[in-house]
């Protein structure tokens, strides 16, 4: 009996043990974000000092504030993800619902849009961008999240029109309600959470991004993933300032994760679950 | 051939030109090879250790549910954010948290990102430690989903813990096991932000997979026609193994 008991509590050090691996770097970030520039450099580390809201003032409000690029990331991917679900929520609809003739062909490419490295796409999306004067604004930068979020999102939502028995808008049809009002009054209610789940993906995908950001943004359109770098330079690092940038950059996709934990694992699976084929 | 940035139509058709210059280039033949141990370690190590962990996991009596909570940290968090907070806080020689470790352990310091031996190794860590946490997840769902009366007829069987698991437990999880193959192979093939802001393809090369290699002579050497030629060797490697994949896949679902 002893030792099956050594055996869990092993088990559970364990389990401990990789937690930490985990949590602590974030953790780290957060105790460093509150110590002055001195403090952080003192060895061995301190985990007992005089907590400082210094870093966050300079960060919010100071000299290296990035609370313009707090707003740039949020038009960019308040606004991506708005016009993505207007867009997502009927071509889903149709995909599941309707019998469309390349439903199996424009399946495969949905999913292959999700594939494909970013660096592939950017010189195009780049030329194209300078072209018609998109480059370092809201409107190009906007317009190409959509080229990302869209098939994810319609990806996503499809599997929730799926779980709806037919015999529900069969139904609302019969009382000669159009498609579209059918949609709205009874379909729309039934995916609720299927909506939410996929507003907090898409966004958390468009606050994430980074590479399309700094290439495709200037210096009016600077999302914070792309400010994270005022704060490292090659003479120095401002570490605390990074750290409790990163705290603030990092708060809302850490909620808006909380808030769809249970719905991480289809969200991240979303496409290769149905391989391509619809059934 | 070079593009100039502001008026790219001004250098004329290459055709070729592009492609063939890639053949004599060991930059690329290096870049590429990276982009093989890259994306191969990584996907490796994160099945090897999100399957361990899952089996782990399922076996503690208690702290599930806070094992899930801290697997979803790091897969939230922006791959850039991530890179940043490696260079600096865990892997910087002196400050970082794991030079903390090795000194107090006697190991000595380590230019984690700085010396080209380790700063392969480092990036693959960072990877890996990110998306682990992917694998883990979607493996113990499925995990979660096995019926418990097949082991209890294995165990009257007397078979032992390595057959249960060997011949029940992972043709059992085997779905779950080849979409994590899939998705993160995808994934690594077209991993940038974190590597950028690690090392950002450095020391030298020796962190410059494909992709780094197709942005740096893009957008810092400002060979806009050379890197998307590269770009475009990438996209028809990524097309070609996610086709293999999907085979594969497929095959195997049948069989």
């Amino acid at each position: 009996m002893t030792a099956r008991r050594l055996r869990t509590l092993v088990l559970i050090g364990l389990a401990a043990l990789l937690l930490a691996v985990w949590a602590f770097p974030v953790l780290w970030a957060l105790l460093t974000s509150f110590k002055t520039e001195r403090d952080v450099l003192a060895y061995p580390p301190t985990v007992i000092f005089e907590p400082t809201l210094r870093n966050y003032r300079d960060v919010l409000f100071g000299s290296a504030s990035i609370l313009p690029n707090l707003v740039s990331s949020t038009i960019v991917a308040g606004a991506s993800t708005l016009l993505t679900l207007v867009f997502a929520i009927p071509a889903a609809y149709a995909l599941a619902r309707l019998d469309l003739p390349a439903k199996r062909a424009s399946g495969f490419y949905v999913l292959a849009t999700q594939m494909l490295p970013p660096v592939g796409l950017i010189i195009p999306y780049y030329l194209v961008l300078q072209k018609i004067g998109g480059l370092d604004t809201y409107g190009g930068l906007i317009a190409i999240y959509l080229t990302f979020s869209l098939p994810f999102a319609i990806w996503l939502m499809v599997s929730y029109f799926e779980d709806i028995p037919r015999e529900m808008e069969e139904a609302a049809l019969l009382d000669r309600a159009g498609r579209l009002r059918a949609l709205w009054y009874v379909i729309l209610p039934q995916v609720r959470g299927g909506i939410a789940v996929t507003t907090i993906f898409v966004f958390l995908n468009a606050w994430n991004e980074f590479l399309f950001a700094v290439v495709l943004g200037g210096n009016r359109v600077r999302p914070v993933t792309v400010a994270m770098f005022n704060f490292i330079s090659v003479e120095q690092t401002l570490w605390a300032k990074l750290a409790a940038g990163a705290m603030l950059a990092m708060a809302p996709v850490i909620v808006l994760g909380l808030l769809a934990q249970r719905h991480i694992v289809k969200g991240l699976t979303v496409g290769a679950v149905k391989g391509g084929g619809r059934t | 051939m070079r593009i100039d940035l502001s008026m790219p139509w001004l250098g004329g058709f290459a055709g070729v030109d592009n492609y063939a210059k890639m053949g004599g280039d060991p930059r690329f033949w290096h870049s590429l090879w990276l982009t093989l141990i890259y994306t191969a370690s990584t996907v490796v190590l994160q099945v090897v250790l999100g399957l361990s962990l899952a089996l782990l996991v399922l076996r503690i009596p208690r702290g599930q549910a806070a094992m899930r909570i801290a697997a979803i940290l790091p897969i939230v968090l922006a791959p850039v954010v991530v890179g940043l907070f490696w260079r600096t806080l865990v892997l910087s020689p002196d400050v970082g948290l794991v030079d903390v470790v090795t000194r107090a352990l006697g190991l000595g310091s380590h230019n984690w990102l700085g010396d080209p031996q380790l700063a392969l190794i480092s990036v693959i860590a960072i990877h890996t430690w990110q998306w682990t946490p992917f694998a883990f997840l979607v493996i113990l769902a499925s995990l979660s989903a096995l019926s418990p009366e097949v082991f209890e007829a294995a165990r009257i069987d007397r078979a032992s813990a390595w057959q249960r698991f060997r011949y029940i437990t992972l043709p059992l999880i085997r779905p779950a096991i080849v979409i994590v193959v899939i998705m993160r192979t995808m994934i690594a093939l077209s991993a940038f932000a974190a590597i950028f802001a690690a090392t950002g393809g450095g020391p030298g090369t020796s962190t410059e997979i494909l992709n780094l290699y197709a942005y740096r002579t893009s957008f810092s050497e400002l060979n806009l026609g050379y890197g998307a030629a590269l770009a475009v060797v990438l996209l028809a490697i990524t097309l070609a193994v996610s086709f293999v994949m999907f085979r594969v896949r497929r095959r195997a679902a049948v069989a």
